[in-house]
């Protein structure tokens, strides 16, 4: 019982930085959001080229500090990103849906195939 | 390499070959960036395979999650992602898209990739995210007229409703259902006659196979007297009817 508690109170700090332009690299996007608060998890996907005009970049950081979500929310929560060629695209941050994060291990596990 | 990944998902894929396809993707090479983001997008997308091989994507998913964890969480934020893009967006042309994407995260919770608390998240948010329960303020997300959000929320309590039959997520369900009767008859009472028969069918069957003795409600003032009752029930009355009242409501239920 006590147990479960401890999950559902656990704060969130997974956030999404959606509506990013579809074509961002990892090193334009964390140079741009720099400094970035400490963080234990990362991960950017681009958009996917088949949804034309309604494609867009999407990327996940899992902040050490609980805290930090809220000021990096203030900052970046609409924030105007540029594409290579100049288009604007207004992000959105929030909250992840999703919380989970994979555990890292201290031995990266090779899979036997 | 691409269009291999491609082959082995969307065409191989069936009932009886999950374990032989299992071990395929096991030995790409994860290591390769490229090679894992995009098999990680092939994984997400589920509209791309046979609307009833779905359930064989998410037992795949589910079996190599044991070898290649991160792969899991990537695959829930992308169809997760997807559901609520499809919201914003809200066009026709992706409504197979969709329904294909609820039908896989319902999917993904039997195969035990997500929990209960993510599914109803998706629930409460396709009948309030952009929703307008007044008649004089339209949202451009859900339109009066459009209907498909019954048809989204159908489909994921067909995939996994009978899941949620005790403890507290037999009480989240029967709490949801109540708000989406509300949200139903709402639509209903907007579009009078012209309401499609068969959308309503669906959704009373629906309804019917995961709570056979459930009285439904007959008219939009019933539902929403249903929905006040829960509001009280829960001490949360005095909050506002916006959407942040279900997610309230919600953290309430699950005490």
């Amino acid at each position: 019982q006590s147990q479960k508690a401890d999950k559902r109170e656990k704060p969130l700090t997974k956030v999404v930085i959606r509506r990013l332009p579809p074509t961002i690299n990892k090193e334009t996007f964390l140079n741009q959001i720099s400094p970035v608060p400490p963080y234990d998890y990362f991960y950017l996907v681009n958009g996917e080229a088949a949804l034309g005009e309604n494609s867009f970049a999407r990327a996940y950081i899992n902040f050490v500090s609980p805290n930090d979500v809220f000021d990096f929310k203030e900052k970046f929560d609409n924030y105007v990103f540029l594409d290579h060629k100049g288009n604007e695209y207004a992000a959105v941050v929030e909250f992840a849906a999703f919380q989970k994060i994979p555990k890292k291990r201290n031995k990266v596990r090779v899979d036997p195939k | 390499m691409h269009q291999f990944i491609r082959k082995v998902l969307y065409q191989d894929l069936q009932k009886n070959n999950i374990d032989k396809i299992m071990r395929l993707v096991r030995k790409l090479n994860w290591n390769d960036e490229d090679v894992a983001a995009y098999t990680i997008k092939c994984l997400t997308n589920a509209h791309n395979v046979k609307y009833y091989n779905i359930r064989c994507l998410a037992n795949l998913l589910a079996g190599l999650v044991a070898y290649q964890e991160e792969v899991g969480t990537k695959v829930v934020d992308g169809v997760l992602e997807d559901i609520r893009l499809g919201m914003e967006i809200n066009l026709p042309k992706y409504n197979q898209r969709r329904v294909a994407q609820v039908k896989y995260l319902g999917e993904l919770y039997n195969y035990r990739m997500v929990e209960s608390a993510d599914v109803f998240k998706v629930f409460y948010s396709l009948i309030t995210f952009g929703v307008s329960l007044d008649p004089y303020v339209t949202s451009p997300l859900d339109p009066p007229n459009h209907l498909f959000r019954v048809r989204l929320t159908c489909v994921l309590l067909e995939t996994c409703g009978t899941y949620f039959s005790s403890g507290s997520s037999k009480k989240r369900l029967d709490y949801y259902l109540t708000f989406l009767q509300d949200y139903y008859w709402y639509k209903k009472s907007l579009w009078g006659e012209a309401f499609p028969p068969t959308l309503e069918h669906i959704f009373k069957e629906t309804i019917m196979t995961l709570r056979p003795k459930l009285k439904m409600c007959q008219s939009y003032e019933e539902a929403q007297k249903e929905v006040e009752n829960i509001r009280i029930a829960l001490g949360v009355e005095n909050i506002g009817h916006e959407a942040k009242t279900d997610e309230d409501g919600l953290d309430t239920i699950a005490e």
